[in-house]
């Protein structure tokens, strides 16, 4: 830490100072963490008492009550599906052309990057009704697939992005190596490009993956009760919840946990997804 | 092939361009055509289960009128600023103090993100009730410091519209942080030496080299998050369902009650263009950033 101060006794509160202000933030970041993590293993008791109570005697009951008592099981079920599907066809559609893109050199180029990059621009209000009616006409609204139609344009186009990033990082040489090997262009992608790009696949599919587990308006205007994801589930059970957070705390724990862990794990890429590549 | 052929610029991997199809016409069919059939419905009456019928700009006509509408407008642009500007000076506050490369700093920066992943809804359902009028925690300490808070946050029309930009701030700070500091070792460290040889103060040192040389960075993380402020929905959902009253309901908000409880289709689509405008010229300044970016490096 090299803090600018001369004097020691200078230096030595700033330090103080910095910690303490960071501690507060940090406090105020992670106080909702805490309370969801042990409101989910407290007593339904706990929720009514004053002061209240950051930590209780533990118990597994409420876990135990919304998976036998609640349809959580097929929620989450729900969530797996749509956030599974989003994720492979993302990466089957945005994966190619990311590469075709780094790769070949051709007329509208820039309007079709324009077309793929708006998709972020565009307030999800404005597609999500107008895709409710389309899907109607298609006859699948309230299925798994009307959501993960959906959520992939939001996803492909990321995917995209993301990937041309990367394979324009890889260089040409060992595609064309493998081309004079016999390779034909669609097996020097398979086999020499998409092996080499894992980081930029990861990233993409664990976007793909958070983006559709937490999305809420889309699943709101497109599922039916049979398709309904975790957030949708939590909040039909709300009359439930007014009786008890820790119900409430325990779902939202199970809602939370695939997307905290798969961050942590892959904080790296994770960065460079919410900024949609924008710092990497 | 022979027909896309002219089109090509380069010969080698000319047969490659078939693997822009599939997203081309994905794009095509469930984002142009969505968005298309948007703007063509906004120009009719078209109630769900009902016939459509033609009224030119009745729709936009009767927006221009519409107290509820362009008050929701107005609401979603004071949540825009207020979160956006909020995010970004906390932001680069916390930014500046973990800009070292202490243990702990590393530690803060990972876990610090864990709000930017949470559900959104279900960050918007912790915080109602940590919000809860009688026993919540947060509304509890707040009275334990003498805050005159009436009912509570959530539930006084004075500060309805605070207690979501609060949650907003707490979700999306982190992520302005984390820009900052990407922004912040990306500066090299000569103009700092030379302002230090010149006896500068920390104050002059932040606002003639650090903040410059950051503004590109702010730039782009500032727009980042207002596309997608424009996008609030879940946490005001969960939290006040638009009210008090309509203090919260911002123009998303609105524009679902129109389209999804009173299935007004058509005018629901005129009230959304608002936004689509809005959304696309932010996101074109966007986009030609990140492309003057992209194509200072490539070359292409």
């Amino acid at each position: 830490m090299a803090a600018v101060g001369s004097k020691p006794g200078v230096r030595y509160t700033a330090g103080a100072l910095r910690a303490i202000i960071v501690l507060f933030l940090v406090s105020f970041f992670m106080f909702p963490v805490a309370w969801i993590l042990t409101t989910s293993l407290a007593q339904r008791i706990a929720m009514f008492k004053l002061p209240p109570q950051l930590f209780n005697q533990p118990t597994i009951k409420n876990f135990i009550y919304i998976f036998t008592q609640m349809p959580v099981l097929s929620w989450t079920m729900n969530s797996i599906i749509i956030s599974l599907g989003t994720m492979i066809l993302s990466l089957l559609i945005g994966v190619p052309a990311g590469y075709t893109f780094s790769r070949v050199n051709f007329t509208g180029k820039k309007a079709l990057l324009m077309v793929i990059l708006l998709t972020r621009a565009l307030p999800t209000i404005v597609i999500a009704l107008p895709f409710r009616v389309i899907m109607q006409n298609f006859g699948i609204l309230g299925t798994h697939l009307a959501v993960i139609l959906i959520d992939t344009v939001y996803n492909a186009a990321f995917t995209f992005w993301l990937m041309s990033g990367i394979f324009e990082s890889i260089p040409e040489e060992l595609e064309e190596a493998a081309k004079i090997d016999g390779c034909s262009p669609v097996q020097a992608f398979l086999l020499v490009a998409v092996p080499l790009s894992k980081p930029g696949l990861v990233t993409s599919a664990l976007f793909a993956f958070i983006f559709s587990w937490n999305d809420f308006l889309f699943a709101l205007t497109l599922t039916s009760p049979e398709s309904a994801t975790l957030p949708l589930g939590m909040l039909s059970t709300y009359g439930i919840l007014q009786q008890g957070w820790t119900y409430m705390a325990a779902m939202g724990v199970v809602a939370i946990i695939p997307v905290v862990l798969l961050s942590l794990l892959l904080q790296r890429y994770y960065v460079s997804g919410l900024t949609f590549g924008g710092v990497k | 092939m022979g027909t896309i052929a002219p089109f090509i610029k380069t010969k080698k991997n000319r047969s490659l361009i078939w693997f822009l199809l599939p997203i081309t016409v994905y794009l095509l069919v469930f984002f142009l055509y969505p968005v298309i059939y948007d703007i063509y419905i906004s120009f009719f009456s078209f109630k769900l289960g009902e016939k459509a019928v033609f009224v030119g700009l009745g729709n936009y006509q009767a927006m221009l009128a519409d107290f509820q509408y362009l008050g929701s407008l107005k609401t979603t642009l004071v949540f825009v600023i207020s979160t956006v500007s909020a995010e970004l000076l906390l932001g680069m506050i916390i930014a500046l103090l973990l800009n070292n490369e202490h243990r702990l700093a590393e530690g803060i920066r990972t876990i610090i993100l864990i709000p930017t992943v949470f559900t959104p809804l279900v960050a918007g359902l912790v915080w109602k009730a940590l919000y809860h009028p009688d026993l919540g925690m947060f509304t509890y300490y707040l009275r334990q410091f003498g805050l005159d808070i009436g009912r509570g946050l959530t539930v006084e029309r004075y500060s309805a519209l605070f207690s979501v930009v609060l949650v907003d701030v707490w979700e999306w700070t982190p992520l302005m942080v984390i820009i900052l500091l990407a922004g912040l070792k990306s500066i090299p460290s000569e103009p700092y030496e030379a302002a230090m040889l010149d006896g500068a103060s920390p104050v002059q040192v932040f606002f003639m080299i650090t903040l410059p040389l950051l503004r590109p960075t702010a730039v782009v993380a500032l727009l980042i998050r207002t596309l997608d402020a424009l996008k609030i929905f879940d946490i005001i959902w969960a939290i006040t369902g638009g009210g008090p009253g309509t203090v919260t309901t911002v123009a998303n908000l609105r524009i679902y009650e129109v389209g999804m409880q009173h299935l007004r289709i058509g005018y629901a689509a005129a009230l959304s263009n608002v936004l689509l405008v809005a959304g696309v010229v932010v996101g074109i300044i966007f986009i030609q950033l990140l492309y003057q970016d992209l194509f200072k490096e490539k070359k292409v």
